[in-house]
This record gives C-alpha cells, structure tokens and sequence, in this order.
C-alpha cells in the first residue's frame, strides 16, 4: 500500500519480484543495484540461505529522487521461489502496490511458471487483492538460453488478464530496467489518479488499475528451517539527508496539461462586472423606495413636508 | 481472508504534519524518560513513518524493512502457538539492544537502547508511549477521511523522473 508521508514529503511504493525458484528475482535485483545510480539506491540486503537462495526476501530501496516536490522512493523485494517457503512468501506480498513475476522460459519449466502464479493470485487474494486489478508485469526471463518457449506460447499460458510482458536476459542486465521501469510508472500512475487532481497528464499507464491495498495475512504453513546467513552488498547511503542529482528532474518534466473530460465547467465573474451589478441593485432599490414614498405621499397616507 | 472493515481499517496510509508533530512530541517524551538511543515508528509494510533521537548511524530504511519482516514472521509463528500475536519483541546485543512494540495493529515503534539505561525502564516507558500513541491513531482513524491531495503536476513530473532515471 502506497505511504504518503506530507510530514516528511515522501512517498513510498513497495513491488515485488514474483516467480518460481531460480527464474532470475534476485539477479534482477542486483542488476538494478548495479546499474542505478550510487546515490538513487541503498545496500542490497539479501535474507538469504548458505546456498545463496533466498530464504526470506532480497530488499533494495530505490529513490527515484523529488516527484512534484514529493521524495518518492520504491522499496524492491524478491520473495524465496520455492513451493516449500510459501508462508514467508505471503509475508513479503502483504502491501505490495506491484508485482514483476519473473518467469522462466526455459522449456519444461512452464508448469512451474504456473504454479507459482497461481501461488501468487490466491496469496494476493488472501490480502485481499485480484490480480487483475493489481499493477502487474510478466517478464519472460532467460531468453537466451537454446531451448526456451516462444513468446507466444509463454503468453497463452501466463497471461491470462492482458498484462504488459517484457523479454529478458536478466543475467546479462537485458530487460531489467525496461520492466521496472513500466512498473514503477504503473504504481505512481494509480497514485496520481487516487490522490493528483484531475488535470495531471498520465505517467505511464497503459493498463493502469490498482486497488492496492493491503491487510492481515492468515498464512499458517510452517516456515524455515534452514540456516540462514544475511549478505549485504555495497554500501550506498539513500536515506534523508543524500543530495540527489536527479533532484531536478521535476523542472525538467513535460508540462502538458489536459483537462479530464470529467472536469465540470466553472461560472468565472470578474471582478469589474461584480461591482456594476452591485451599483445597479443599489440604484434599483433607491428609486424604488423615492417611488413608493412619493406615491404614499400622494394618497394621504404619510406626509413628506411638514 | 480480509474482510472489507479489515480494509477500511487498514487504509490509513497517509500522515499529515499535524499527525506526526503529535507523534513526535510522544517519541521524544518516550526517549528522554528511558534514556533510549532512538526509536524509529514502522508501518507493517516496513515503510518508515517517523523517527527520533539519534538515528544518524542507522540506515532507516533497510532496518524499517527488516523489521516489519521479523515482526511478521514472529506474527506467524505466534499463531502457530495459538497466540493472536507476541506484542513486544526484544534482541539483545553486546553493544545495542533492541525492543520491538505493536502499537495498535498496523504500526511498528523499534526502539535502540544501551546500558545507559536497562530493560525494565525501556519496557515500562514504552508500554505507555505505544498507549498514546495508539489513542492518536485511533483518533486519526475515527475521524472523516480528507482526500490527500498530491501536487497537480505529479504525473507529467513522475514521468519525467521515470524517463530520466532509466536510462540505460
């Protein structure tokens, strides 16, 4: 659920890298630690087991830097793919405003790509969200491997709602930042709808529907049991007081300006013509009293003149 | 499943400087009574709401998001033991300790403390704070909703931002 903070000026989004295990959540989260900009994203903390899969979650925060005089900033998690760490998995979806599900294309792996976005549309439920009123991107991962379903064929069996997909090669930083990218502009362009008035042009939205909203989650499967280590990669400091070079970007932001079809016209008077309607009533209403004084003199009810 | 007063319950997300001039006046009480370090106040989210005190040497941000995933995660596990929830949570360290508290049900307050002061002190304070501080939110709560309203300008701005910062 989006934070808006007026106190400290911030706006904050949550999303989450979906998917089954090994499909390329966490390395697509390394490569946006990589690719942004130092002062744009903070430590990548990963909750992590001593075989490197993610046993918790994986959390970068990422500062898009001043939005309309808002610091808006993203906190990124990846969810542990493996059937075994549902419980944990709901955990990291309770109050996300968008999911990437990372699929993999690598032949044979589609019933697991199934599985997990079934996961995925019944754990959304249980915080009380459809997923097809959720932001959300398909990202077909690892198409440079020999053996991979076609396109085609990964959206007939994925994508069901007509969501926006990307291909990628995570490994190799291809498509990342696309698919982020169109998220990111999803999840702000339902919180300009909800809470911008009605003139703010659209940020990115082809298909822009959010009821992001989160709520207590029921999980009651049994959760870790392995050992797990925590890793954190590259220190970067994001918070507060960082001068953002980016912090411009508001000024050099198109300014076109529409007018929502639902905008209802405004009767607009000027000021000038308020004071000659003013003069007129006055005018009307002296003559009018001289008139009936006059025609009460003249029939002898009350008397002008001594 | 998550009933639609649940939901309504749940949506209040967003803070008002008024609101957090009164949380903070609760923070700062807090950390003067009990001699803490800091505290930061959490949305189960992991989103920060406020801090106090001394927070210079803390990276805000992936502690607020750990601890909203440890506070879940012990949640759960409280459930498994047929406890609706364990409200307080406390880790000790060498140096540094600790203490998680729920204040109501969708607001963490992390306090940081050191043997400049003791466990005793910190739990007392800090179960009358998140009682204020609950009093505030359910306050927040009850009262009519107001629409925030964002500048009119931030969608053709977050669109420029999103265009400037993906570049690749």
């Amino acid at each position: 659920m989006v934070q808006i903070n007026f106190a400290l000026k911030e706006v904050n989004c949550k999303i989450v890298y979906y998917g089954p295990g090994l499909s390329g959540k966490t390395t697509n989260l390394e490569v946006v630690h990589k690719k942004a900009p130092d002062t744009s994203v903070g430590d990548l903390t990963s909750i992590a087991t001593e075989g490197d899969r993610t046993l918790f979650f994986d959390f970068l925060p990422l500062n898009l830097g001043q939005v309309a005089g808002m610091k808006t900033k993203f906190q990124i998690y990846t969810v542990p793919g493996q059937v075994y760490y549902n419980s944990t998995r709901k955990l990291v979806l309770q109050g996300a405003d968008g999911v990437v599900f990372v699929a993999d294309s690598k032949r044979g792996k589609m019933n697991e790509n199934i599985e997990s976005l079934k996961n995925l549309e019944e754990n959304l439920k249980e915080h009380g969200l459809d997923i097809a009123n959720t932001p959300i991107i398909l990202q077909y991962n690892k198409r440079d491997l020999p053996d991979v379903y076609s396109v085609e064929e990964m959206e007939e069996a994925l994508n069901a709602w007509d969501a926006p997909h990307f291909e990628a090669v995570a490994r190799d930083g291809k498509g990342v930042f696309p698919t982020l990218k169109r998220l990111a502009g999803m999840v702000l362009e339902s919180l300009n709808e909800n809470h911008a008035p009605r003139r703010s042009p659209s940020v990115v939205a082809p298909k822009a529907s959010a009821d992001s909203s989160g709520g207590s989650t029921t999980a009651t499967a049994v959760a870790t049991s392995r050992t797990g280590t925590m890793r954190t990669q590259r220190t970067a400091s994001v918070t507060g007081s960082v001068a953002r070079t980016r912090a411009s970007v508001s000024t050099q932001a198109p300014t076109v300006r529409t007018t929502s079809s639902g905008a209802r016209p405004v009767l607009v008077t000027s000021p000038r013509r308020r004071k000659r309607r003013s003069s007129m009533v006055v005018g009307i209403v002296l003559t009018s009293i001289v008139a009936a004084t006059v025609l009460l003199h003249l029939a002898g009810i009350i008397r002008i003149l001594p | 499943m998550v009933t639609d007063s649940d939901h309504l319950r749940n949506q209040r997300v967003v803070f008002y400087s008024d609101d957090i001039e009164q949380i903070d006046v609760v923070l700062a009480e807090f950390l003067e009574l009990s001699g803490c370090k800091c505290n930061l106040l959490i949305d189960k989210e992991g989103h920060m709401v406020t801090s106090g005190g001394d927070t210079n040497s803390i990276d805000e941000q992936t502690v607020a998001a750990l601890v909203a995933g440890s506070y879940a995660a012990t949640r759960e596990m409280a459930k498994l033991l047929g406890e609706d929830e364990f409200s307080v949570l406390f880790h000790q360290g060498k140096r540094d300790s600790i203490q998680l508290s729920m204040v109501g049900n969708r607001t963490i307050m992390a306090t940081v403390f050191d043997d400049q002061t003791t466990v005793g002190m910190v739990r007392l304070y800090a179960r009358a704070a998140c009682e204020k501080l609950d009093a505030i939110f359910e306050e927040i709560r009850n009262r009519p909703q107001k629409k925030a309203s964002l500048d009119a300008e931030f969608g053709s701005s977050a669109k420029g931002a999103l265009d400037f910062f993906f570049t690749e």
